[in-house]
């Protein structure tokens, strides 16, 4: 009997090659993100380029138009949006300087072993905890010249003879928000830092003790290049959430007195809600975006060189 | 875990009603319950948005819109609360969206600005068949019309005048304001009144928001400046003006006799510095009549008209608190029912005395509890004097007196720029603004 022979039958050639479907699974994985991303951040982005291109002012709906680059002529020669772009510098330097100064002081505070470590770490944060609305109403409540207890207090510690209006006054406004900036953001660093600290191998500063390196050798040998890595991150962070936070300001002084707290984010708020000019605020919008991409920019080729560290 | 101590969906509602209550039992003329079962059972909804600078309104139009809902059956009208502060922004962008309310309590000054985007709709026909439509102050008609269109019901009305301290004016020996004092009166009693070392202060000047101008604008009206001249070109940079402002302005940088916070001082800072005792007059509308008298207690201050000027003259801007309906509105009978209803005499009354504004029905303005308030005597015998708010010529100048007008006053205030410089400045600002 003969034996019918086995063939061996090819197999139906896929319509796509393994490598091609191996792509295509992982591009179709990530496609939910980069939907939601394309949606929440792209559209919006897109859609403020396009409304910084026309007059769009809510309460003249009969003036709608494409003006091409109109607006951002209007804004070269507005001397109040460059006001508001120093501001903002003064504004975030001041504020995040300061915090890192304050927050490094903390940590490394904190990083010591002392009794109730836990209970100052906890009340380190609490400033970080409390919305800025919050911060902002609590602090505008202390400037207070005529009843509020900053003043009270140097008034009877015999600091203070006149009643100093923090607020109010045009000298002192920027430097009292900034303050209160501070007060809010030194707990960020504190916790940034103090990871960092932490992080660090005790070997390092046992070597250099055994080597004679001090106190301010070891701090500026081992600890701060430690650190590199956290510092830059943690502080372009805040570099960036603080060009555009206008809670504070926004609460505190709506941008006075006499534009000098105005920092650009709060001028597109005013912009657009109190002249319901979507275009022009839709064009300060872009040009803070731009401003902040730069900065990123900046900021990756920066850390380049800082990331291997970590 | 002790289920006892869960707070439960159930157990927040009840407190949220028992909390309604209770703010309802505060109200004294509100005889009917604020919780009671609801009559208009598949009534068309009516949005009816409402913003809440304090709870006791809250509670106040919550009870309207209930006894509104019980005195028919067709309608239920559902009020939307939103802060003050956000209430002209949330209606102008859910008008953009398509999206607005059926009827909104809005200021007159807003009005312009509805009409510009061709939200409102023309109610001349509608208002002059309403029974009411004689009995409203023809002035309080003049706020709500914009190029001779009715367009809003105006609710109360409001005037300003000038807060003082009785009870501080014999305590020094002041002599206290009469109804026909003028600048100089003004002065000589800020200064007599100031006691840097008490932390009292004459008069509390406002340096912040809409109204800091506006008040510094009827000081100037009173040294015969005018907003508009007679060729209907910007006029408020003129010499009178410019002299008035510097007077005005004089109280705060020469004489100190305003707390040093003036520059930053807005509505809230004004009202609470004189209920606090730091300052012993300020200028509003009738609006915190009702606060003070819980805050000074209502034997230790009253109102007078504002004073007269060196040009023998003198103004109090006229506002109306408004509701508006609007055209995208899906249910425009049941609004026009309800802002009919609202207007009657009984819950027109309330609404006006319960927080200290002026109604807009002659009829229910001559009733004592308004006529014989010495908290509001200084508005009522303003309003011979009181003209339209002549800020209201232009819808364009609404939001440009905030974001531009207030920045360029406080300059002059801090001694940035000169009364002339700033006076200028804003002409300029109109100027590119009037539409």
């Amino acid at each position: 009997m003969a034996r019918e022979a086995t063939l061996a039958r090819p197999l139906a050639r896929p319509l796509l090659s393994r490598r091609a479907r191996e792509l295509l699974g992982g591009y179709l994985y990530l496609l939910p993100v980069g939907l939601a991303l394309g949606a929440t951040v792209l559209v919006p982005i897109l859609s403020a380029i396009r409304m910084s291109l026309y007059n769009n002012v809510l309460i003249r709906p009969q003036d709608y138009r494409f003006i091409w680059l109109g607006n951002y002529a209007r804004l070269l020669r507005d001397e109040v949006f460059w006001l508001s772009l120093w501001n903002s510098f003064y504004w975030v330097f001041g504020s995040v300087s300061l915090q890192f100064v304050g927050g490094f002081a903390a940590a490394l505070l904190l990083h010591q072993t002392f009794r109730g470590r836990a209970v100052v770490r906890t009340l380190t944060l609490l400033p970080w905890i409390i919305p800025g609305v919050v911060v902002a109403l609590i602090w505008e409540y202390l400037y207070q010249p005529n009843y509020g207890a900053l003043n009270d207090l140097l008034a009877r510690a015999g600091l203070m003879t006149d009643k100093v209006a923090w607020l109010s006054n045009p000298s002192l406004a920027m430097p009292a928000v900034i303050a209160t900036n501070v007060w809010r953001g030194v707990p960020f660093f504190a916790i940034m830092l103090l990871a960092g600290l932490q992080a660090i191998p005790d070997e390092l500063y046992e070597a250099a003790r055994v080597d004679g390196a001090g106190v301010l050798q070891r701090f500026w040998h081992i600890t701060l290049p430690m650190l590199r890595p956290i510092i830059v991150v943690a502080t372009a962070t805040r570099i960036i959430w603080t060009f555009n936070y206008a809670d504070l300001i926004f609460v505190m002084t709506s941008g006075g007195p006499a534009n000098a707290t105005q920092i650009t984010s709060t001028y597109t708020l005013l912009q657009a809600y109190s002249n319901l000019d979507f275009g022009y605020a839709a064009t300060l919008s872009v040009v803070l975006l731009l401003i902040m991409l730069a900065f990123t920019m900046l900021y990756l080729r920066v850390t380049r060189g800082v990331e291997p560290v970590a | 875990m002790d289920q006892r101590w869960c707070l439960s969906r159930r157990h927040i509602l009840k407190g949220m009603a028992a909390a309604g209550a209770l703010t309802a039992a505060d109200l004294a003329w509100w005889e009917e319950p604020l919780i009671a079962p609801r009559r208009a059972w598949g009534a068309q909804p009516v949005r009816f948005q409402f913003s809440v600078p304090e709870p006791k309104r809250t509670a106040l139009v919550e009870s309207l819109a209930q006894r509104f809902n019980q005195s028919q059956k067709d309608f239920e009208v559902k009020v939307e609360f939103v802060p003050q502060a956000q209430a002209r922004q949330k209606l102008i962008t859910s008008i953009a969206a398509g999206t607005p309310p059926d009827v909104a309590q809005v200021w007159d000054n807003w009005v312009g600005e509805f009409d510009g985007m061709n939200a409102v709709e023309d109610l001349t026909g509608k208002v002059k068949d309403w029974s009411g439509y004689k009995d409203v102050l023809p002035l309080a008609w003049e706020t709500v019309t914009v190029k001779k269109r009715v367009l809003s019901f105006p609710w109360v009305v409001t005037n300003d005048g000038v807060y003082w301290r009785t009870d501080r004016a014999k305590e020094y020996g002041a002599k206290p304001p009469k109804d026909d004092w003028n600048f100089d009166d003004f002065l000589g009693w800020a200064k007599t009144m100031t006691k840097p070392e008490k932390n009292q202060y004459g008069f509390g000047m406002r340096g912040q928001g809409t109204w800091a101008v506006l008040y510094a604008t009827e000081f100037m009206y009173a040294n015969g400046a005018q907003l508009l001249g007679k060729d209907g070109k910007v006029a408020i940079n003129s010499p009178e003006a410019a002299e008035a402002l510097d007077w005005y302005l004089d109280l705060f940088r020469k004489h100190k006799v305003c707390p040093p916070s003036v520059p930053t001082d807005g509505w809230r800072g004004i009202v609470e510095g004189f209920g606090r005792g730091v300052t012993n007059s300020y200028i509003h509308n009738s609006g915190s009549s009702e606060e003070q008298k819980d805050f000074v207690k209502a034997d230790n201050f009253a109102t007078v008209p504002l004073p007269f000027g060196p040009a023998k003259k003198r103004v109090s801007f006229y506002f109306s608190e408004t509701l508006t309906p609007f055209k995208a509105g899906k249910a425009r009978e049941g609004g026009w029912k309800f802002m009919a209803w609202a207007m009657e005499p009984e819950p027109h009354f309330m609404y006006a005395k319960t927080l200290g504004l002026l109604p807009a029905r002659k009829t229910v303005a001559d009733r004592p509890e308004f006529t014989k308030d010495p908290a509001l005597a200084g508005f009522v015998k303003s309003f011979p004097f009181s003209i339209v708010s002549p800020y209201l010529a232009y819808a364009g100048w609404g939001g440009k007196l905030d974001s531009e007008g207030v920045p360029l006053f406080q300059q002059a205030l801090v001694g940035k720029l000169s009364s002339k410089e700033f006076l200028d400045k804003f002409a300029e600002v109109l100027t590119k603004n009037m539409s």
